[in-house]
């Protein structure tokens, strides 16, 4: 038995479909193709006159490429600690018999606390505690940003460990660590590894904590937003457009990885 | 994988004990309790536990606590008090307007959102090969992993009065002048705030509509019910959960949006998180702790309900595993 939309209501659907993507991608794929444009004011460059012009003056602006750097270093040391802290949070998860439901929804909260509201609660707090401004106040700020999606997906990970592999394991000696280490880990390598990148490219992207929490050194976002407010040139289109293609491509190579991956014989045991 | 993980353990376990069997050590009770039925889970659960815990609640409970403390000129903070002047100074000058809009903003983006994203989840569901699911998939989850910030700023270039619209409708004549209502007013903001949070509301719905069994739908068909009714008689109950997570969520992300006002909003345009950012410029910090602690209990009361009714855990993890 098949579904008959027919024909009119297929296409109907597809329309919507198409047209919710749109929405989403044509703006900044817009803004990309500006950045290719050699002339000042933004508007669609012709084929012939595709330049790499503004690509190339980035080098040249110290503030843009000071702020990238910072940016890079927190979303690193984010993407660490709100890996390790998930999996923590996942592997409670599984192992809890009680109380699941809240612990869950507990660690998905921070995600929507609104962003001012969380940045400004943690700036307050900082500057009670005499904590000046920095990256360590930044990284506080976009690992509960972070932990949230990086706890699904490494939840959703877990669905590949069987209880009944970790039970053989046991009866063949294995304690709980290697237990963990040899069964746990290969089986959520996938999740950890998405967990790591989504993080890294939360807080890369993050602004509105970042406003409140950065220090003497902004970060990139914070950077761009008052060059976005203060007569934006095709250099800042040209920052934008590239932070925006990295980041589609580095959630595309990650969904590539997942699917290959998925592809190998993983269950030859049973 | 596990084989080799399989063969490793067992080559272990038979150099360590190659005498007995596991049964038999178990019941000469020499397995000391390390299945993992003998589950530990406090000890994991601490270090994140902490996390949230410090970098999240106690900073929320201050807030709230510090919303009734008044402003002390000699320390430039603010003291310990019981005051409400926070709170009636939201309603002066206006402020709970902006609430009343940014509820209203919510609502309508939440609304627009659910429109579009249960056809984009038909599609993915039941129009799509293996492929195209996959792709559809990945270009829904991408958005959540770029920048709001640019996102809405590329819809400046969009909208404009030299944006690709606007020079469009040129092009084809239907108007003269360049259409300024585009950019820099609500109509802007509801298209970014939409553009910003639709994959919020599809992801839920995907996540329903794999639990929807197709041969429901054409056996309706079989007994004569047109698609329309069989959407509305059999997806949409199947759904429900699904829809109102993504209205929820969506409801929930633009309550608390700022970069998209920023962005596209007109002059004197404001949504909560906006006026936040006003009221903190000129360190009125009881009236920004009471705004903040007003949203915050809108926003978990919806969670919570929304939890209570539809069990959001359930939506992502498998249950008794």
């Amino acid at each position: 038995m098949t579904v008959h939309e027919g024909f009119g209501n297929r296409a109907l659907l597809w329309i919507i479909a198409i047209l919710g993507l749109l929405v989403i991608y044509a703006p900044p794929l817009y803004l990309l193709a500006i950045s290719f444009n050699p002339a000042l004011q933004p508007s669609l460059p012709s084929l012939s006159a595709l330049s790499l012009d503004w690509y190339m003056a980035l080098p040249r602006e110290k503030a843009l490429i000071g702020a990238l750097q910072q940016s890079l270093l927190i979303a690193f040391a984010t993407a660490v600690f709100a890996t390790a802290l998930s999996l923590l949070a996942a592997l409670a998860y599984v192992e809890l018999r009680f109380g699941r439901t809240s612990w869950f929804l507990l660690v998905l909260l921070p995600m929507f606390v609104p962003g001012v509201v969380q940045g400004l609660a943690l700036s307050a707090v900082f500057s009670r505690l005499g904590v000046k401004a920095s990256m360590i106040t930044l990284i506080s700020g976009h690992l509960l940003w972070a932990m949230p999606f990086a706890f699904i997906v490494i939840l959703t990970s877990f669905a590949a460990v069987r209880q009944n592999f970790l039970l053989a394991a046991a009866d063949l000696g294995a304690n709980r660590w290697r237990q963990f280490v040899d069964v746990t880990l290969p089986l959520i390598r996938p999740g950890l590894v998405s967990a790591f990148i989504f993080s890294f490219l939360l807080s890369l992207n993050e602004f509105t904590r970042a406003f409140y929490l950065s220090g003497r050194q902004n970060t990139l976002p914070v950077v761009l937003f008052s060059k976005m407010n203060s007569g934006a040139s095709p250099v800042i289109y040209a920052m934008s457009g590239a932070i925006f293609i990295a980041s589609v491509l580095m959630v595309a190579a990650l969904a590539l990885y997942n699917l290959l991956g998925r592809r190998a014989p993983v269950l030859e045991a049973q | 994988m596990v084989a080799e993980a399989a063969q490793r353990l067992s080559a272990n376990a038979e150099i360590r004990d190659l005498s007995s069997k596991p049964a038999a050590r178990l019941a000469a009770g020499t397995v000391n309790r390390t299945s993992p039925m003998n589950r530990r889970p406090f000890a994991l659960l601490a270090p994140p536990l902490l996390a949230i815990l410090l970098l999240g609640a106690v900073p929320l409970v201050l807030v709230l606590v510090w919303s009734f403390w008044t402003w002390d000129p000699a320390t430039y903070w603010i003291k310990p008090d019981m005051s409400l002047a926070g709170y009636s100074a939201i309603l002066d000058a206006g402020r709970w307007t902006v609430i009343v809009s940014t509820l209203l903003k919510a609502a309508g983006t939440a609304t627009l959102c659910v429109f579009l994203a249960f056809p984009i989840a038909y599609v993915v569901q039941f129009l799509s090969g293996p492929r195209l699911q996959a792709l559809l998939l990945a270009l829904i989850t991408i958005p959540f992993f770029t920048s709001y910030l640019i996102r809405s700023f590329s819809w400046r270039l969009v909208l404009g009065r030299t944006g690709i619209v606007n020079t469009m409708l040129q092009h084809i004549g239907l108007t003269q002048a360049p259409v300024d209502w585009l950019l820099f007013s609500n109509f802007a903001v509801v298209v970014g705030l939409v553009a910003s949070y639709l994959p919020f509301a599809v992801f839920p719905l995907v996540l329903a509509f794999r639990r929807v069994p197709p041969d429901l739908i054409a056996a309706a068909q079989d007994l004569g019910a047109g698609f329309w009714r069989a959407v509305a008689t059999i997806l949409l109950p199947l759904t429900f959960s699904g829809i109102f997570a993504g209205f929820l969520f969506v409801f929930v992300m633009t309550a608390g949006s700022s970069t998209e006002v920023q962005m596209l909003g007109g002059a004197g345009a404001s949504i909560v998180s906006v006026m936040i950012n006003d009221v903190m410029r000129v360190a009125n910090y009881p009236l920004a702790f009471a705004i903040s602690t007003v949203v915050l209990a809108v926003i978990f009361t919806l969670v919570l309900v929304g939890n209570v009714t539809f069990k959001l855990s359930s939506l992502f993890a498998e249950e008794d595993r």
